[in-house]
């Protein structure tokens, strides 16, 4: 174990100062997840134009560095692809969060793909798994228009 | 009293935890086992064991004395007028719901007002929460002061001519503040209202008088007090016991079951259906054995002092908020760090092998009142030295460091 790998510069960047934090205006999608056990919270939202890709995505919440910073980077490299690609990026770094040693989505560019990598170190901390994740699941509820809440499941 | 010997009576100390010493100050959550609780457990079912209060071989019989005597062995400890007065349940939430499921049914009615306060548990506020939707009962909360308090006085306020019950904690799992539970009762009880009191961080840390304290009901979790999981205690008046409903029905709560009638058993039969936590009960009295030689005021002194050594040291610590400040305060030490979720906190100070918790606290109306979404709590249990909260403040510090505080 080793807490360097979990707290990289990049994740405390993010974490302290996450990109996208806001409510995106006009938004299309939007979709709330709460992690039950700690009372953190996150509020997705996505804006698709007229052929369904994301022009923008933002998020509202509080949580920890690991949280704000996947929340964080997920809002920024969704930006761009259609609900194919996001869903199969959000499959993609889902199973690296588990189990996969790397991430294979040709929908992710190197830089993408390293930045993500970053949070591989939860893999070692089995309960901030679901910080890593929440974000995750609740972009997919947005597209799927679910009202239920997401609650995090590891 | 000298502090290494009883640490050395709990083996866990003698384990690296990922390498580390363990610095447990996690007791408020759970407290950590003495040898003789843990070897009581293994002794009984090796040699001893048998179900209670059901057949009459021999094994049978010895059980059951056994698990009668942690009840008169509880029932002094607390001072209850009568054995009979000390219900074994699975936990304190399965007390204070039975408190609450019973008198549901049988004494509080449609629009009484249960007045709880905002530093409760979720285990007091959810079982009135129940009556709330199936009898329509109002529910009310007394609010915290700056110190993280409830006072006698915002008590009265809070009292209106519909109140009949006042749920409340003995001492605060997060802000540590006691309550003056005994000044309450009497309030409470010249109004005609009565007082249930939710003891699980009171019993293992202050002296307990439930002849004193008067209270109607009390309810202590085992598992906090050096004892065994899977068991609580719930301490009410005879009267009420006398009067309420039975909580669940099963095997051993009766006295004569046919087809067209049920008649139920006596106290505390009434109360314990089904097979209990039978070696945990026969355990837990090793913990009030283990709790009498060092002596509660002993404890009480030793906690108290930790927690003021603690308080200083956060208080110094620059970028730490401590949660609460009250006059009266047990080993609880709830903070905040600007700029570092509570968390991060956890993970990184487990790290050196300090175990707090992060998170709610099972509070989450008080952590709305105090507009954070959660805190750090390191707790104090009669093992904890200077030492342990001098780690936690260099791991604090390690913490500061990786967030470039």
């Amino acid at each position: 174990m080793n807490l360097k790998e979990l707290y990289q510069e990049i994740i405390l960047e993010h974490g302290k100062n996450p990109r996208n934090l806001r409510k995106t205006e006009g938004f299309n999608k939007d979709a709330k997840g709460n992690n039950p056990l700690c009372g953190d919270n996150v509020h997705v939202y996505l804006k698709l134009n007229g052929q369904k890709i994301v022009e923008d995505a933002s998020f509202e919440g509080s949580g920890c560095a690991i949280s704000m910073a996947s929340a964080s980077i997920m809002t920024d490299l969704i930006k761009g692809k259609n609900e194919h690609e996001a869903k199969e990026i959000v499959e993609d770094f889902l199973g690296m969060i588990k189990e996969n040693p790397e991430l294979k989505s040709e929908h992710l560019s190197k830089d993408e793909k390293t930045k993500l990598m970053c949070l591989s170190g939860v893999k070692q901390y089995p309960m901030r798994v679901k910080c890593a994740t929440l974000s995750w699941h609740t972009m997919v509820s947005a597209f799927d228009e679910k009202t239920e809440e997401v609650k995090t499941e590891n | 009293m000298n502090i290494d010997q009883i640490k050395k009576e709990f083996p866990i100390f003698d384990e690296k935890i990922q390498n580390n010493d363990l610095v447990y100050l996690d007791s408020a959550n759970s407290s950590q086992k003495p040898k003789v609780v843990v070897d009581r457990i293994n002794e009984f079912y090796t040699k001893q064991f048998s179900n209670v209060g059901r057949s009459v071989h021999y094994l049978a019989v010895a059980a059951t004395n056994l698990y009668e005597n942690t009840r008169t062995s509880v029932q002094k400890y607390i001072n209850a007028k009568d054995k009979n007065e000390i219900v074994f349940t699975k936990g304190a939430t399965e007390a204070l719901n039975l408190v609450a499921n019973t008198l549901g049914q049988s004494y509080l009615k449609e629009g009484d007002e249960v007045l709880i306060t905002e530093l409760e548990h979720h285990s007091n506020y959810v079982p009135w929460h129940f009556l709330r939707k199936s009898k329509n009962i109002k529910i009310n909360f007394a609010e915290i002061n700056e110190e993280g308090e409830i006072t006698l006085e915002e008590i009265e306020k809070k009292i209106t001519p519909k109140t009949r019950l006042i749920s409340i904690t003995h001492l605060s799992n997060v802000t540590g503040a006691i309550l003056p539970v005994k000044e309450i009762t009497q309030l409470a009880h010249s109004k005609g209202i009565i007082v249930v009191v939710d003891g699980c961080q009171g019993a293992p840390h202050l002296k307990l008088d439930m002849q004193e304290l008067d209270c109607d009901f009390y309810a202590i979790s085992c598992h906090k007090m050096y004892g065994p999981t899977g068991l609580g205690i719930l301490y009410g008046k005879k009267k009420w016991l006398e009067e309420l409903p039975p909580y669940q029905g099963g095997g051993g709560m009766i006295n004569e079951v046919k087809k067209d009638r049920i008649s139920y058993g006596e106290l505390p039969n009434k109360y314990e259906a089904g097979t209990m936590a039978t070696a945990q009960v026969i355990a837990f009295d090793q913990s009030i054995k283990f709790l009498e030689s060092i002596g509660i005021e002993n404890v009480m002194k030793h906690e108290a002092d930790l927690v003021e050594y603690g308080q200083e040291l956060l208080q110094r610590n620059n970028s730490v908020k401590l949660i609460g400040n009250p006059k009266n305060k047990g080993g609880v030490l709830s903070f905040t760090i600007e700029g570092v979720h509570p968390h991060d906190i956890a993970t990184i100070l487990d790290e050196d092998g300090v175990a707090i918790r992060a998170g709610h606290h099972c509070c989450q109306i008080l952590h709305d009142k105090l507009n954070i979404p959660a805190s750090a709590r390191a707790s104090v249990g009669i093992y904890n030295t200077k030492e342990d909260l001098d780690q936690l403040n260099q791991s604090i510090n390690n913490c500061k460091k990786i967030f470039n505080l």
